[in-house]
């Protein structure tokens, strides 16, 4: 688990540190492959939005190794995502547009194992999401 | 180090970190490898500090800054993290920083650097401030340096009081709204409060604005009025520019405040009483008043320029911005985000904030409006930085502070002998940019120049 956390932390960091523009470029291709799920970032502004989804992004790394806040924070975006009418097919895309960004982001320092780190944990959130006791 | 602008935690704004002994500072809590203690966050007031959440800015590394004090005025600083870090719009990588200086973590965070005790002292006077952090307090003030509590404190005071009370100040430093706070903490408060500018009364009507008249008298056809002085009966009386009051009026006002409030309109006979609270306020030096009508004022109280409370500049900036945007829904929509469906904070650029954080006040939340304005009216993107205009605005006021930084206390006095008292005609011999320079060094160098000083709206 720690040696996961760390690629997924080290990556995180050169991809805040080589790119400002890191959360746009992620809304730019989430949107180019799914131009369905666009107007559902309507209640907030495209800045915001960015803003929001970096902070609760690091945040998620942050604190990977504390099952009992990432629990806690889950349950808490599975409720404001269902209100805001995401649905179950939905989370793969978002993560597939999660690790294509990293990935051009990181450009050179991307490798399989950082790809396989961050599928692992995106698959392992999304479980929990989808859980039951998250809805 | 006060947090004076953060990209992700905008609502965060004047909190602060106390660094007394070597510190990291970073995202999130401490790290097993913290080379020095973890700075935390505080929202600090008279006598109370609440610990706030660790820094959750995505752009800020897990450790981004070593703080170390140096002797009782310094404070090195060692950026350790990704983000580039400038000192004052320089970049640095380990430097000594004091009172004044600028840290901005790039596109992250700024802090200012200031100097003063880790707690506040408690509040004398039993009022109870309620209102939110950084936010201004119900009298309209913005304030949560200590210079500010430490003037709503007297301002309390005063209030409870009743008693006459000037106020001292520069243009734009907040004087009517610290008059405000002394009506609405007063048992007057539930009278309204009577508020006029001397200088905007014309001469040959002052007496008929101050104290009233009956119909067609001095000159026919003018209304029966009560003056300023019936209207405030019960309430107060806040008279503003006080200094532009001709000495005769000033006299008038004394035989009222002498009296027990009684006086007289003009054109009539009868004698009226008025039980008024005269509040009065003045940007000039105290002796251009009356010295018996300066003594009717039990209370001085002094409303702190922002030179004097540059940690309160974010709070300011913010609250004006709050304003505009309730005013202006095209502004809002243009340079503000939206969470949730409602508008939240502003895009403001860093750069903006680390130079009006260092900027030489003359005209103070009057300049910082301006200044705003400015920036939004001459913005070609959607977001508030320094614009070609805005930019020229700064250097100006810098250079010409650094033209009057040169003027000795000798070579100002030899000015006025030779060049009289006139600011605006004694700013232009000495080669300032304006009397408002002019009034600063003024000031500095404890000069009056006597009661022909013109002022200016406040």
């Amino acid at each position: 688990m720690t040696k996961r956390a760390d690629l997924l932390r080290d990556t995180l960091e050169i991809v805040l540190a080589a790119d400002d523009s890191f959360p746009r470029r992620f809304y730019e291709l989430l949107f180019a492959a799914h131009p369905e799920v666009q107007p559902m970032f309507r209640s907030h502004s495209p800045g915001a939005q960015r803003k929001m989804f970096a902070q609760k992004l690091v945040a998620i790394v942050d604190h990977i190794e504390d099952p009992q806040w990432v629990e806690r924070e889950l349950a808490a975006l599975a409720s404001t995502h269902a209100g805001y009418g995401v649905t179950k097919e939905m989370y793969p895309w978002v993560g597939e547009a999660l690790i294509a960004t990293l990935a051009e982001a990181c450009a050179s320092e991307w490798s399989a194992a950082a790809e396989q780190a961050w599928r692992a944990a995106y698959a392992q959130l999304t479980r929990a999401i989808l859980a039951p006791s998250s809805r | 180090l006060v947090l004076a602008w953060s990209l992700d935690e905008p609502e965060r704004l004047g909190e602060s970190v106390a660094v007394h002994t070597p510190a990291s500072l970073g995202r999130g809590t401490a790290l097993a490898d913290d080379p020095a203690r973890r700075a935390n966050f505080e929202r600090v007031r008279p006598g109370a500090a609440e610990a706030t959440p660790a820094i959750a800015n995505a752009r800020i590394a897990r450790l981004q800054l070593l703080l170390e004090p140096v002797g009782t005025d310094a404070l090195r600083v060692r950026s350790v993290g990704r983000a580039l870090m400038r000192i004052n719009g320089r970049v640095a990588s380990d430097e000594l920083v004091r009172a004044g200086d600028v840290i901005e973590v790039h596109n992250a965070a700024l802090f200012l650097v200031v100097s003063r005790a880790r707690r506040m002292p408690e509040l004398r006077n039993r009022v109870t401030w309620d209102f939110p952090f950084g936010q201004s307090d119900p009298f309209g003030i913005v304030g949560e340096s200590e210079a500010a509590w430490a003037m709503r404190d007297a301002l309390a005071f005063a209030a409870a009081t009743d008693r006459h009370v000037l106020l001292l100040g520069d243009s734009g430093a907040g004087k009517e709204l610290a008059a405000r706070a002394i009506h609405g903490l007063s048992v007057r408060c539930s009278r309204e409060l009577v508020a006029r500018n001397a200088a905007t009364m014309p001469d040959a009507l002052l007496d008929a604005e101050l104290f009233g008249n009956v119909k067609n008298y001095p000159n026919p056809g003018m209304p029966e009025r009560p003056g300023l002085i019936g209207q405030a009966d019960g309430s107060t009386l806040f008279l503003d520019e006080i200094g532009d009051l001709p000495e005769k009026s000033q006299a008038h006002l004394l035989r009222v405040l002498d009296s027990a409030g009684e006086y007289q309109r003009l054109g009539d006979a009868k004698l009226l009483r008025s039980a008024l609270r005269l509040v009065a306020a003045t940007n000039r030096p105290v002796d251009a008043l009356k010295h018996d009508f300066l003594a009717r004022f039990t209370h001085r109280i002094v409303v702190p320029g922002l030179c004097e409370r540059r940690d309160d500049v974010p709070l300011v900036l913010a609250e004006l911005l709050r304003r505009i945007a309730a005013k202006h829904a095209p502004l809002a929509e243009r340079f503000f985000e939206r969470r949730a469906g409602r508008l939240a904070e502003p895009r403001l650029a860093p750069d903006l904030v680390a130079r009006v954080l260092r900027h030489p006040f003359t005209h103070h939340v009057r300049e910082i409006e301006r200044l705003l304005w400015l920036a939004i009216g001459t913005a070609d993107a959607d977001y508030i930085g320094v614009t070609e205009a805005v930019d020229a605005e700064l250097r100006d006021a810098e250079h010409a502070t650094a033209d009057a930084a040169d003027i000795d206390r000798a070579t100002l006095l030899a000015a006025i002998a030779q060049h009289g008292n006139s600011p605006t005609h004694l700013a232009k011999q000495l080669g300032l940019r304006n009397r408002y320079v002019l009034i600063r060094l003024l000031k500095k160098h404890g000069v009056s120049t006597g009661p022909s000083d013109s002022g200016e709206p406040s």
